[in-house]
């Protein structure tokens, strides 16, 4: 009986305290400049957590081919760097380890190279977690911690090949100049295999849809690795060092690693061998129209976006009956390698009432997007069917 | 054949006995989990705000469902990274996360905050009415330390948090004691967590800034 009431006193608690009781300030700390000034900038944001500060584009944006820098998701471990530490007079970009000379960069110096641009999608491993079954710990990312911007910058293989990579040098390691509040939290540190760091394609960007790179998405310059998860897109790059194996510690031997079978698109079984994140799954979204929208009757416009790690999509499928029936959509415009592809379907709506439309893409390896993702203990890259509900109005 | 039926009679009352006492004490341990006394809630959500908000913002952890397992290893990798947490801390925190953020809680939860607010007039010690108090600067230093240097800075210095040698506000007693009991902007309440002679010992340490 004691516990009973003690239930009791639980649930009358949550209960009086009700959804519109909001504490001012929310945030238990004082939020510093940038931070705060980046609350300010990204409005149409969904913030995920205020500090250090994770938001999600909401995806009726994800209608237009670019995703703009305001309105681009952001994450971070430790939040955005002091200013003064990516000033250009301050900032400096040094490569060393496993290399015959060790250099130092300012930012125009890496201008001197030759520069590149290329559109690729940009995407949190961990979007989606929210929909994982049991649930997983960490962000609760739904569908828009996402984005596809073109990226201007130098190529990294320049870059390693005026150092010049020892031939002992197969892993290339990243660290950026943010850091945690407490020195006992491990750094954000990654590294990628040589082979993916020497890809022609592989940016040091300083660039984002044709504007210096915002701080919020790693100024003055960050990796951009096209066709892979976000976690190897470092961002306020500093250091880069070629090592023998792989980058040692938290953030590369524990998180960010998913069961080899995971990969496979099988069952995810503990036990098996974990392996570090890296390419995109394929996978579709719709952008419009958006979950809980009424439709009239007739002709209705669905639309949205579909990509793939390395390979190019070649299928987007819709169903507007819950999964029972599939039409294929069309693909719109020239495919381009690591960008998405905008897609288009008229769906013509005959029955009122409430109804489920699901997307589904499929890519040139013949990957197909699967009705739910193998749960992963990390929650990471979850490509299940996209899905809504429109109400269909007479 | 008789003593046999009134034999397996008792074998099944037996069993359903055994099996009606399992189902109590599963479901009592169930409810265990869920319940959580108001005053420990209070000061495990104090804990929230002023050992984990370091570093993240509550609403990361708000939007978490968990079992007690899985909090557990999360709580624990906290402490492994520099949370502020006494073993028995850790347990209260684990408690109450458990209790308030497993995997059936509904989809909206107030946040933490709005949470404390409610419980917190319950048992808030007054500033002054308990007569003075004589703080001690050498036991200060370690409770500056443990509670407030994160967010105030070693040696008091700033940080997150202002600086607080040589602050004004430390020749206002009555406004640092309403500071730190209450909490005040965005630093957490800490009525419940130190008491008064801390606070004072804290008080007389920051004096010799």
């Amino acid at each position: 009986m004691v516990t009973v009431s003690r239930r009791g006193w639980f649930t009358t608690l949550l209960k009086g305290i009700g959804a519109g009781m909001v504490l001012g300030g929310g945030g238990s700390m004082r939020e510093s400049a940038p931070q705060a000034e980046a609350a300010e900038a990204t409005g149409p944001l969904t913030v995920r957590v205020t500090r250090p500060f994770d938001a999600e584009t909401p995806v009726r944006e994800f209608t237009s081919w670019l995703t703009s820098n305001e309105r681009f998701f952001v994450r971070s471990h430790f939040g955005p760097p002091p200013a003064e530490a990516i000033q250009p007079e301050a900032w400096r970009l040094s490569v060393k380890g496993l290399v015959k000379e060790s250099l130092s960069f300012t930012l125009k110096d890496l201008q001197q190279f030759e520069p590149v641009s290329l559109t690729a999608v940009l995407q949190c491993s961990g979007n989606g977690r929210a929909h994982h079954r049991p649930k997983v710990p960490g962000v609760q990312w739904e569908r828009g911690a996402v984005g596809n911007a073109q990226w201007t910058g130098v190529r990294l293989r320049d870059v390693l090949q005026q150092a010049g990579v020892k031939p002992q040098g197969v892993h290339v390691q990243f660290q950026g100049a943010d850091r945690p509040a407490l020195a006992t939290v491990p750094l954000f540190t990654r590294s990628i295999p040589l082979a993916k760091a020497l890809h022609p394609d592989t940016l040091l960007a300083y660039e984002m849809n044709g504007r210096p790179l915002p701080l919020l998405h790693g100024a003055p310059l960050r990796v951009i690795t096209p066709g892979w998860m976000a976690e190897s897109c470092m961002k306020w790059l500093t250091e880069i060092t070629v090592r023998v194996d792989e980058t040692p510690g938290y953030y590369m031997q524990q998180a960010y690693r998913i069961p080899e079978t995971a990969v496979r698109l099988s069952s995810g079984l503990p036990g098996s061998a974990m392996v570090p994140v890296e390419q995109m799954p394929v996978k579709s979204l719709i952008a419009a129209p958006a979950e809980g929208d009424t439709v009239r009757i007739g002709p209705v416009t669905i639309q949205g976006v579909a990509w793939a790690g390395e390979a190019p999509v070649v299928k987007v499928e819709v169903s507007c009956d819950d999964g029972k029936t599939w039409e294929q959509a069309r693909l719109l415009g020239e495919g381009q390698p690591y960008a998405w592809r905008q897609w288009q379907f008229v769906w013509n709506a005959r029955t009122p009432g409430p109804t489920a439309i699901l997307c589904r893409a499929t890519d040139a390896q013949g990957q197909e997007q699967p009705a739910t993702s193998p749960w992963n203990p990390g929650g990471f890259l979850w490509n299940g069917w996209d899905r809504l509900t429109v109400t269909v109005e007479a | 054949m008789r003593w046999l039926q009134r034999g397996s009679g008792v074998v099944l009352a037996l069993l359903l006995v055994a099996l009606v006492g399992w189902t109590v004490i599963t479901a009592a341990q169930e409810e265990d989990r869920a319940a959580i006394e108001p005053a420990t809630a209070r000061k495990a959500a104090t804990l929230v705000l002023a050992r984990c908000a370091v570093c993240h913002t509550t609403d990361l952890i708000a939007q978490q469902r968990l079992p007690q397992d899985r909090w557990t290893v999360t709580v624990e990798k906290m402490v492994h990274w520099g949370a502020e947490l006494s073993p028995e801390e850790a347990a209260v925190v684990i408690q109450y996360l458990t209790a308030r953020n497993h995997p059936g809680a509904p989809d909206q939860l107030p946040s933490i905050e709005a949470e404390l607010a409610t419980m917190e007039p319950a048992r808030a010690q007054s500033a002054a009415s308990d007569g003075p108090l004589t703080g001690i600067a050498a036991r200060g230093a370690a409770l500056f330390a443990h509670n407030c240097q994160a967010c105030h800075g070693e040696g008091a210095v700033g940080g997150a948090g202002p600086k607080l040698a040589r602050n004004a506000v430390l020749k206002n007693e009555g406004a640092f004691w309403e500071t730190v009991l209450h909490g005040r902007g965005p630093m957490p309440a800490w009525g419940a967590v130190l008491n008064r002679q801390e606070i004072a010992d804290i008080h007389a340490w920051l004096t010799t800034r």
